[in-house]
């Protein structure tokens, strides 16, 4: 049983070597470009985790997380944010809507699999 | 890894052009009309976003001058710099030099020629003038100050729970039992802090089917205790049998647990013992795991499958019961107790077959004994001799079976390294195939699996050329893109079974039989089940590929293959869905030079029949008997069985006393009968080879010394059911070779 994860970020290759890492280690990925996109791939996936990025055009991180709490099926899923601004602010603001964890940009891929595998809903 | 790395590059620049071409047609608008706003914020996205990317690949030159960038276009969006056509300018400038930096960073020439530096430092300078005071800090080195390092030690973080995460299922016989529910949540309260309550309704029944006497409470709960897990579940113990319960530890007590797996004694443990001691799973956990972990056992056998058990941690974590990270710690640990102590000694293979070699004349000098011994009873009544020659006999056993397990080794190494033959021709042949290696644990005599490296090779490079298709076929066929390919060994009857299987297209039995009917192996109007179909592909010269390439469809493999595993007394089998994939089998004896024989007697000479692949003995039936004929067809509970006469194929004096016997021997599926005259039982037999003269006898594999110190010829099950199933003997043929054995 494979463990799907959802990659949120307007960056082609962060998508790009985030999803080669994780499905190195055996899970399933979908990404989407933007809170909005994501928002519609959220559509009854099990899913075990959301990374989502902060900054992204159409709908950032931030609002896009407070989104997905509000949809029933989805309001235990972990939320880990993903950021290059490593200041407080931002992170603050990603827990205050409901994420569970952060990680800074660029990450190691040692980490991040680390992180993930924390954080992943079993 | 590299072409994953190279892969990724592609979309990196790919990516960077596309922004920073966003970046220039912004900075374009933004210098007719300076009041557009918004288009900084499209600029300070490309930017930023170049500067994330380039982390990832570590292109530091990127990074480092991005940050600069980046900086000042904060201080454009904060209000604090305005936007002149000179900031313009530059900004355009930046942009070219990303553009430099980009190309140069993939063509690995870091900050790019002396020409690229000297702009980059020249800009990066002129881009300090907008920073202010604040950059001045770092204006001593200007080139290394992201904050990336500066927040190194905290490049992730998780905001650990504290609560514990309990799920009840309350079954429907809850209230009927007499339990209320609520008062677990009020005992629960006694222990911690019910911090959240959430009412689950999934299995909430429409108004009109809904009991009044039946619960269908399903509740999601947050809470607050420093209580351990089995204190917590046994609030539920009254209602356990009615009640799913899952306990999920908060995060924070993760290191506690991992901290308990590592203290436990260096012994070698269970897996399921590790986590229970450790406090992680209780005891009730592990219970119920097992039992499904059992129950689909159970159900493979029904359904005759044969499957491997799914690892308990696995079940465990499903079931939700642990951490799948808890589970790594305690395999961890569980390795780390069982390695440390095992201790090897090179020693040169001669020696081994020395020793070997010298055990089997062991094992035949204490069937002598025995029978001496045995003799001496009648005479003497002498029991201790019996009972010494007997205990020898059962020592004896066993320094064989230490000294046979010497020459085992795992299968595991030749598995891995079919890594890299599966990595270099899927990517020759353009496809995505996954490896799935497992049972590498398997063991099996060091001879055989020398031997079997190159029939494997054979099956992989067919599976990859054959069987899979390309990534385009799975696509519209809804395949995953990625091809699977599993090899796979385990341990049946005494034997072990190698798999090599695809998910890929299958047999086609028609090219097959059109192929067959071709080469004219089957008559046109011969009606032949899926089996037998995929059993023509071992026959010699039979290719259906299309297309011959350097990798696999000259058609002299299979017949090949089936040759080779056939030497090593093994068999393979085929089975493919169309459409779903094929698997061989290849059924392989763990060792070649001691067997457990059938010995049984035929004339005035005795022959051994591989025990394992003798179904049954039974009396030939009367109208058989003392026939003549070389071979011929019985009624063996309705199923017709071809038999051959030993006697007449090896042409044995005849002195037939009594009733004769049939052995019923089984190869590849296909039975057959072997009448003989007298049957002896079971018999250690150790296989001597043949001369060179006798290399080429059709029906005998090898010979042994009896107790007696008479020779015994081993049968070759497999060529005698194959010639008697498919009825064709060529008297002379038989007749010419036995000639030289008499």
């Amino acid at each position: 049983m494979g463990k799907t994860i959802l990659i949120v970020d307007d960056s082609d290759s962060m998508r790009h070597v985030l999803g080669v890492t994780l499905r190195k280690e055996g899970y399933e990925v979908i990404d989407a470009k933007d809170g909005v996109d994501a928002l519609e791939k959220l559509d009854g996936t099990r899913i075990s985790l959301i990374i989502s990025d902060i900054n992204m055009p159409n709908m950032d991180g931030i609002t896009f997380i407070k989104e997905v709490k509000k949809i029933y099926a989805y309001r235990f899923t972990p939320i880990c944010t993903l950021t290059t601004e490593g200041g407080r602010k931002r992170i603050d603001e990603g827990k205050d809507a409901g994420a569970k964890a952060w990680m800074v940009k660029p990450f190691v891929p040692q980490k991040l699999l680390e992180t993930v595998s924390m954080l992943v809903m079993p | 890894m590299n072409e994953e790395i190279q892969e990724s590059i592609q979309v990196f620049v790919s990516e960077a052009g596309e922004l920073l071409d966003e970046m220039e047609s912004a900075l374009l608008v933004l210098e007719e009309d300076p009041s557009h706003e918004g288009h900084i914020n499209t600029v300070f996205r490309a930017v930023h976003t170049i500067k994330g990317s380039a982390g990832l690949f570590s292109y530091d030159h990127i990074v480092d001058f991005s940050h600069h960038v980046e900086s000042v276009l904060d201080r454009v969006r904060d209000g604090q710099q305005k936007i002149t056509s000179e900031l313009l300018s530059i900004l355009l400038a930046c942009h070219d030099i990303l553009e430099n930096l980009v190309q140069a960073a993939v063509n690995d020439q870091g900050a790019g020629d002396e020409e690229v530096q000297e702009r980059t430092r020249g800009i990066a300078g002129q881009l300090e003038q907008y920073l202010g005071e604040s950059a001045c800090a770092v204006d001593e080195n200007p080139m290394v100050s992201h904050e990336v390092l500066q927040i190194d030690d905290q490049i992730s973080g998780i905001e650990l729970g504290s609560n514990w995460h309990i799920s009840l299922r309350f079954g429907p016989d809850v209230l009927r039992n007499g339990m209320d529910p609520l008062s677990f949540m009020r005992y629960l309260s006694r222990l911690g802090e019910v911090v959240q309550i959430l009412p689950v309704w999934d299995d909430m029944p429409g108004r009109g089917e809904m009991e009044p006497e039946s619960c269908y409470l399903d509740l999601e709960i947050e809470f607050k205790s420093d209580a351990d897990k089995v204190t917590i579940e046994n609030v539920f113990q009254f209602v356990k049998d009615d009640c799913k319960v899952t306990i999920l530890p908060p995060l924070t007590r993760h290191s506690l647990y991992k901290e308990a797996i590592e203290d436990l004694p260096g012994e070698p443990m269970r897996l399921g013992d590790i986590l229970v001691e450790s406090g992680a799973v209780t005891e009730r956990e592990l219970k119920e795991a097992l039992e499904v972990q059992q129950s689909e056992v159970d159900q493979a056998e029904l359904k005759m499958e044969n499957i491997s058990k799914t690892p308990i941690g696995e079940v465990l974590i499903h079931k939700g019961s642990v951490h799948p990270e808890l589970v790594n710690a305690a395999v961890n640990k569980q390795a780390k107790n069982k390695g440390s102590p095992e201790k090897t000694i090179r020693v040169s293979a001669d020696k081994l077959e020395s020793l070997i070699n010298l055990m089997g004349e062991l094992v035949i000098s204490t069937a002598n004994i025995a029978l001496l011994a045995n003799l001496t009873r009648k005479d003497t009544l002498n029991d201790a001799l019996i009972e010494a020659t007997e205990n020898m006999g059962q020592l004896v056993d066993g320094v064989r079976d230490a000294s046979l397990g010497l020459r085992m080794v795992q299968i595991g190494e030749t598995f891995f390294r079919f890594r890299r033959i599966v990595r270099d021709v899927s990517h020759k042949s353009c496809k995505d195939i996954e490896l799935k290696i497992s049972g590498g644990e398997a063991e099996l005599d060091k001879t055989v699996i020398e031997k079997i490296s190159d029939p494997l090779l054979h099956l992989v490079r067919n599976a990859i050329d054959h069987g899979i298709e390309s990534t385009e076929t799975r696509h519209k066929t809804g395949k995953p893109k990625k091809g699977l390919l599993h090899l796979s060994a385990s341990h049946d009857s005494g034997g072990i079974v190698i798999k090599v299987s695809d998910d890929g297209c299958g047999l086609s039995h028609e090219k097959i039989l059109a192929k067959a009917q071709d080469l004219g192996l089957v008559k046109d109007n011969q009606k032949l089940s899926d089996q037998e179909v995929y059993r023509l592909i071992f026959e010699p010269g039979f290719s259906t590929a299309e297309q011959v390439t350097d990798l696999s469809g000259r058609g002299v493999g299979m017949d090949v293959v089936r040759r080779n595993i056939e030497a090593l007394r093994g068999h393979v089998d085929v089975e493919s869905q169309p459409g779903k994939g094929t698997s061989f089998s290849i059924h392989l004896p763990l060792t070649l030079a001691i067997i457990d024989g059938f010995l049984v007697r035929v004339g005035k000479s005795f022959y051994v029949i591989p025990l394992d692949m003798v179904e049954e003995c039974t009396e030939l039936p009367e109208e058989f008997q003392n026939a003549s004929q070389l071979n011929s067809y019985m009624d063996l509970r309705g199923e017709v069985l071809p038999f051959i006469h030993l006697a007449e194929l090896f042409q044995e004096k005849n002195v037939r006393s009594g009733r004769e016997n049939i052995v019923v021997a089984k190869f590849a599926g296909q039975k057959a009968g072997l009448v003989v005259d007298e049957l002896h039982g079971e018999y250690q037999t150790v296989i001597k080879p043949l001369g060179k003269v006798f290399r080429q006898l059709h029906g005998i594999s090898g010979a042994t010394i009896l107790g007696s110190g008479k020779v015994a010829m081993v049968i070759d099950v497999p060529a005698l059911v194959k010639t008697a199933a498919s009825g064709a003997f060529e008297h002379g043929r038989f007749s010419s070779n036995s000639e030289v054995l008499n």
